[in-house]
């Protein structure tokens, strides 16, 4: 059995059917899908019983009605898992991972910047990368938001409106 | 904080050099207690931009995301995409991959040696160094007609083959960029304008390089074996051995103890890659349209793990294009090196994880009690630094 299909079978072997869509697209890449409220259980199993102590990054997409974040986590053969939520756009809040990842705070950080997503529990969700002056609900990344849109917000140096 | 903390803000103007941040120092004494960071003074956007352009384009933006590195991040790119595309590039193409990743790294590693030295008022190194620079740029400039961009990827391969001719240039310039490398390396470990500003100069220890996300020299420099061109390899880096650099020092000394061997290393690693390199065709065909997909690409940039995670939906733009460079990765560990240290150190610490954005150029000092602020210039602190030394 290779590193990879053991990884896989450990995790399907601990959270059964709370893990959805798990495959091995290719040596060293996993990708699989679970709810938002088992998330910080799988990660936290990860990185504790399966060595994944590095988060490579937090990935933010925008699927229409919900987002999607994908936690990509490595380390240990140099795996890269990425596992998968879908969180409301309504409502679009996640429990942080920093307690577990104290580097995830950066890249919550950046997804609640571009795409709105509130981290409940991280400390700072100040802006990193958007200018200060930022209009409150507009998210760059989100597919509604039009590339003439933010030019035209460039151009009038943030002011909405 | 308690009444007497001062807070020492850096950035984000810039003036003339380097690339604009903000660090906001919460200050005690001549100790620093506090960090917290402010970046996106140069946020241009290109994950967006990317989504409204077709495959082809994106490769040019992702050339320009940054200066330094430039090759790192088309190379990621386009393995990404020929993943989405289930499409092998030819051996000899993962080959010239190699060389021209390579001697980027080469270019990287001693532009930045030659900054540390800077930072620490060491500037005859700094001109040295800077100088012997000259000798891979130039390399680089046989291979792909550029010093800066060199275009060299394509999806489906590279688009500039290497002669006889060039690869004999390439193997006359390493032996002497060589010979000096060895020289740079002895040096440093003797010289002490180097090892008193360095040794036990913010310290990153193994769990905390760990803990914080420390990716690339930085991470090596703690003791960690982590680099992606062995652990996850691209291109042609399983067919060349090599040795991955490992220093435990924890320091600043020891990030440059990693970044001087990795620049022989890599010398090593273009001397097999171009006697090892296959003939035959170096790049493929591919159609413009990509079925719906996901891929996630990951190449050892000359700062670390540098992750694309490209997404496709049946047409000839992306749907979502993430980049994470390794400077985000290592800013966490940075704010951890400085906490404790001198603030006289702060530009050699800064230096240290070799920041892509590069560097503050004005600082601003803020005296709570008398509430105060004072403007400082990168030059003021990198002086205010060295006086500090001096008298010490």
């Amino acid at each position: 059995m290779s590193k990879e299909e053991e990884i896989l079978e450990k995790i399907k072997e601990k959270f059964g059917n709370k893990v959805k869509d798990m495959t091995i697209k290719r040596s060293r890449r996993i990708f699989a899908e679970t709810d938002m409220k088992n998330l910080k259980e799988i990660l936290r199993y990860a990185k504790d019983e399966l060595g994944f102590d590095h988060i490579s990054t937090i990935t933010g997409r925008d699927l229409g009605e919900e987002l999607e974040l994908i936690y990509h986590i490595a380390y240990q053969n140099a795996i890269e898992l990425s596992i998968k939520t879908k969180i409301p756009k309504e409502n679009p809040r996640i429990t942080t991972i920093v307690d577990l990842y104290p580097s995830a705070g950066i890249y919550e950080r950046e997804v609640h910047d571009l795409l709105g997503v509130v981290f409940e529990g991280n400390p700072d969700l100040s802006p990193l990368l958007l200018p200060d002056n930022w209009p409150k609900g507009v998210y760059p990344l989100r597919k509604d938001v039009t590339l003439e849109e933010i030019r035209e917000l460039i151009e009038k140096g943030g002011e909405k409106g | 904080m308690s009444g007497s903390t001062i807070k020492v803000i850096i950035g984000p103007q810039h003036p003339a050099l380097k690339e604009p941040e903000r660090f906001i120092l919460e200050t005690e004494g001549e100790y620093v207690v506090d960090v917290k960071v402010r970046i996106g003074y140069i946020h241009r956007g290109i994950e967006k931009a990317m989504e409204n352009r077709t495959y082809l384009q994106g490769l040019y933006l992702s050339e320009r995301v940054c200066g330094i590195c430039s090759d790192a991040h088309t190379t990621c790119y386009v393995q990404g995409v020929e993943e989405l595309l289930g499409v092998e590039p030819p051996p000899r193409s993962r080959f010239i991959r190699v060389v021209v990743a390579e001697l980027e790294r080469i270019h990287s590693h001693l532009l930045w040696l030659g900054i540390a030295a800077h930072e620490i008022g060491f500037d005859t190194l700094f001109m040295y160094v800077w100088r012997d620079r000259e000798i891979v740029m130039d390399l680089l400039e046989i291979v792909s007609g550029n010093r800066v961009h060199y275009a060299t990827n394509t999806i489906g391969g590279v688009r500039r083959d290497l002669n006889d001719e060039k690869i004999h240039k390439i193997l006359k310039g390493l032996k002497t960029l060589e010979d000096r490398a060895k020289e740079y390396l002895k040096m440093i470990q003797k010289e002490q304008t180097v090892l008193k500003r360095t040794v036990n100069v913010g310290i990153l220890s193994k769990s905390d390089a760990i803990k914080y996300g420390a990716v690339g020299p930085t991470v090596r420099a703690s003791g960690v074996k982590r680099d992606v061109r062995a652990d996850d390899p691209y291109a042609a880096y399983d067919e060349i051995p090599f040795n991955v650099i490992v220093e435990d020092g924890c320091d600043c000394l020891a990030r440059i103890m990693v970044r001087s061997r990795e620049v022989l290393e890599s010398i090593h690693i273009i001397r097999e890659a171009l006697k090892r390199m296959p003939g035959g065709e170096i790049r493929v065909r591919v159609k413009p349209r990509i079925p719906p997909a996901e891929a996630l690409s990951r190449v050892e940039a000359p700062r670390g793990e540098l992750l694309y995670y490209i997404r496709s939906n049946g047409t000839d733009k992306p749907e979502r294009c993430k980049i994470r460079t390794p400077t985000l990765a290592n800013i966490p560990s940075l704010c951890k090196m400085l906490v404790g240290g001198y603030i006289a150190d702060v530009p050699i610490v800064l230096a240290g994880i070799d920041p892509c954005f590069a560097c503050m150029d004005r600082v601003l000092v803020i005296d709570r009690e008398k509430r105060e602020a004072k403007v400082w210039t990168l030059d003021m602190l990198r002086r205010y630094g060295r006086e500090w030394y001096r008298k010490r």
